[in-house]
């Protein structure tokens, strides 16, 4: 049988010097890196720069990683914190002080999204529902928002979110409990079925990875 | 199982992330538990009508060359028994060692030395391991990732050695007082070693702020890569590291801390004959000296004119209002600060306003200094948002410059006097946030 290498013995591999490791963990990541930013932020251009940054940062670091968390882990702790520090550059410039903050403390990352309106005319091969979606996800806390992409796109489960936000796991869960209800709730509102849901193209990205 | 504990796991068997038994056990109390059966439809409805969302998007084109150049030069690095590590501080820089620590969000500070030939005393730094001392030589601010773009576009165009260089052009000042610290460095290793301490204690991050980034102000320093031969030969003789005038307070801020009197001494002209021998040929740069704090500026005769070379080969001479303009500035921020505990207070408002001004000139150090009175001054008017802002802003200044300690400490004041405060504190909490979850960041292993 055929044994894929970890994340992390693709790291240890590139500690010692070889860029093909680092090649290969680049190409298992890229996607799902850059959809959590997409996701996270609504704008595909600043989720590329951000997830470039992030793998630059995993490139400095590489050296001096340890094997005390898992890579993935890493992974998203930079890109959180490259998407919260973006959120904060973004209010700082409009407003050069951060006494402006909004009420929840959380920057809003993204003033708007186009295209809100569900076209029923255009075929169920377009992803003609991605900017509703989008639309409601960015109307979620980012706290909630962050939880519901780490679990529902990235994958990751309810205990490691947690060793990522740095918050405890029921905590985790309730945030996703949140965010799933007021999805649910804003979805329907905007005239997502699930049958329109269904016949969106959807990769399912290792659901119920453990 | 009880009704709470089902409502507890309801996620996890959503997501597939019980066991068998567990399942089992949720799925009994499910089928005689109409509230829990409700709860878990409405979740799995959310889930399918937000399936679309589990859709993998692509980057765009080219959107791995550079970072797999990186990791390719990066890897060269280690193994071709050249040179040590490369230094990049993203962030602050920490006693003893450099991390993705935690700097003030408008401004990380990245450093990084030459690939090759790099001048000896950053070599030495790296190999040594004296990080803290390296930074702070050889910090390198890069505002944005934009800047961090062009210069690396830049990089790539060229050829595979780095300089460091600031644009569009930088005072000579700094330029010959950044190489004082370097000659010292060099000419007296213990020196630098005790230096190390205070550099660690203060480590001088500089930033500047967004706006001036995106106008290509003085301000901005990129790293680029790949100069052309002649340019190297000078960059072997001397860190063409510049820094503009307005920048120099962190360094400042790092000797204030040491003491108010020799921070006042340090505004003083150098009293070294060879420096000021040497700075007759770049006028601006007697009132901005920047050596690690702890090292006194020694006489360094043998690498005097070097500076003045490096001046040449990073770019033409800044215009001599902005390198003369900062200097008197400095002063009097310094002068404010050092009679404050003697004057009276200038108000909670135009506390803030230097505080605010200080911050974005990267003097965190000040910058804390001067939130944390005015927090006191707000809390003495009952005004409790403005006190737990200006604690929560000192939080931020004091973690930007690695003092995570102290950072810590105003944080609990913070959530001690002002529990209410939860926007402010949770600012200050997310200054924190990286130091605070370390785990998940490579601990630093310099030798």
């Amino acid at each position: 049988m055929p044994q894929e290498p970890t994340d992390e013995d693709l790291l240890a591999a590139y500690q010692q010097g070889d860029p093909g490791a680092f090649e290969a963990l680049l190409r298992r990541h890229r996607a799902p890196l850059f959809t959590f930013l997409v996701r996270m932020l609504g704008d595909r251009e600043k989720a590329a720069d951000l997830a470039q940054e992030t793998f630059l940062r995993i490139v400095k670091g590489a050296q001096a990683w340890e094997h005390r968390a898992r890579f993935q882990t890493w992974l998203f702790t930079i890109a959180r914190n490259l998407c919260a520090d973006h959120g904060r550059r973004e209010r700082f410039r409009r407003a050069d002080s951060l006494d402006s903050e909004g009420p929840d403390g959380e920057p809003s990352m993204v003033e708007s999204v186009p295209g809100t309106e569900i076209d029923p005319g255009r075929g169920a091969e377009s992803a003609r529902l991605r900017p509703v979606l989008q639309k409601a996800l960015l109307s979620l806390p980012a706290e909630q928002r962050e939880v519901f992409v780490l679990r529902e796109q990235a994958g990751l489960p309810f205990r490691e979110i947690a060793e990522l936000v740095g918050v405890n796991e029921n905590t985790v869960k309730s945030r996703m409990r949140y965010a799933l209800l007021a999805l649910r709730k804003s979805l329907l509102a905007a005239g997502v079925s699930e049958e329109l849901a269904a016949d969106e193209p959807a990769v399912d990205a290792r659901l119920g990875r453990a | 199982m009880t009704h709470a504990e089902t409502q507890d796991l309801l996620l996890d068997l959503a997501f597939g992330e019980l066991d068998a038994q567990r399942a089992a056990e949720v799925e009994e109390h499910l089928a005689g538990c109409a509230a829990c059966r409700e709860e878990k439809a409405a979740l799995d409805e959310a889930r399918r009508l937000s399936a679309p969302f589990r859709a993998v998007e692509e980057p765009p084109p080219g959107f791995d060359e550079r970072i797999l150049e990186a990791a390719r030069a990066e890897a060269h690095h280690q193994h071709d028994g050249n040179v040590g590590k490369v230094i990049e501080v993203t962030g602050s820089v920490r006693p003893l060692g450099v991390e993705a620590a935690r700097i003030d969000a408008h401004a990380p500070v990245k450093a990084r030395p030459a690939e090759r030939r790099r001048p000896k005393w950053m070599v030495r730094a790296a190999l040594g391991g004296s990080v803290a001392a390296a930074a702070a030589l050889a910090l390198v601010v890069s505002t944005t990732l934009d800047a961090r773009r062009t210069a690396e576009r830049a990089s790539q165009a060229q050829g595979e050695d780095y300089r460091i260089r600031v644009k569009p052009a930088a005072p000579e000042a700094v330029d010959s007082a950044l190489h004082d610290a370097a000659a010292n460095g060099e000419l007296d290793r213990g020196r630098a070693a005790q230096a190390k301490e205070h550099e660690a204690a203060a480590p001088a991050t500089e930033s500047a702020p967004p706006a001036a980034v995106e106008k290509k102000q003085p301000g901005v320093v990129d790293v680029m890569q790949g100069p052309p031969a002649a340019a190297l030969e000078k960059q072997d003789r001397v860190a063409p590291v510049r820094t503009p005038a307005h920048n120099v307070p962190a360094k400042r801020a790092a000797e204030m801390e040491r003491g108010r009197e020799q921070a006042a001494d340090a505004l003083a002209p150098p009293r070294d004959a060879p420096s000021a021998g040497a700075r007759s040929t770049v006028p601006a740069s007697s009132g901005d000296k920047v050596a690690p704090p702890g090292v006194p500026p020694a006489p360094a005769p043998a690498a005097r004119p070097q500076a003045a070379a490096s001046g040449q080969a990073a770019g033409p001479p800044a215009p001599r209002d902005d390198s003369q303009a900062a200097p008197p500035k400095l002063e009097s921020r310094m002068k404010a600060v050092a009679a404050a505990p003697a004057a009276p207070a200038p108000g909670a408002a135009g506390m803030e306003a230097n505080a605010q001004q200080a911050r974005h000139a990267g003097d965190y150090v000040l910058a804390a200094s001067l939130y944390r009175q005015a927090a006191d001054l707000r809390r003495r008017d009952d005004d409790r948002p403005s006190a737990a802002w200006n604690l929560a802003h000192a939080v931020e200044c004091l973690a930007a410059v690695a003092r995570f300690d102290e950072a810590r400490q105003v944080r609990d004041e913070l959530s001690r006097l002002y529990p209410g405060e939860t926007t402010a504190l949770s600012a200050a909490r997310r200054a924190l946030r990286e130091v605070d979850v370390p785990r998940t960041l490579p601990a630093s292993k310099q030798k």
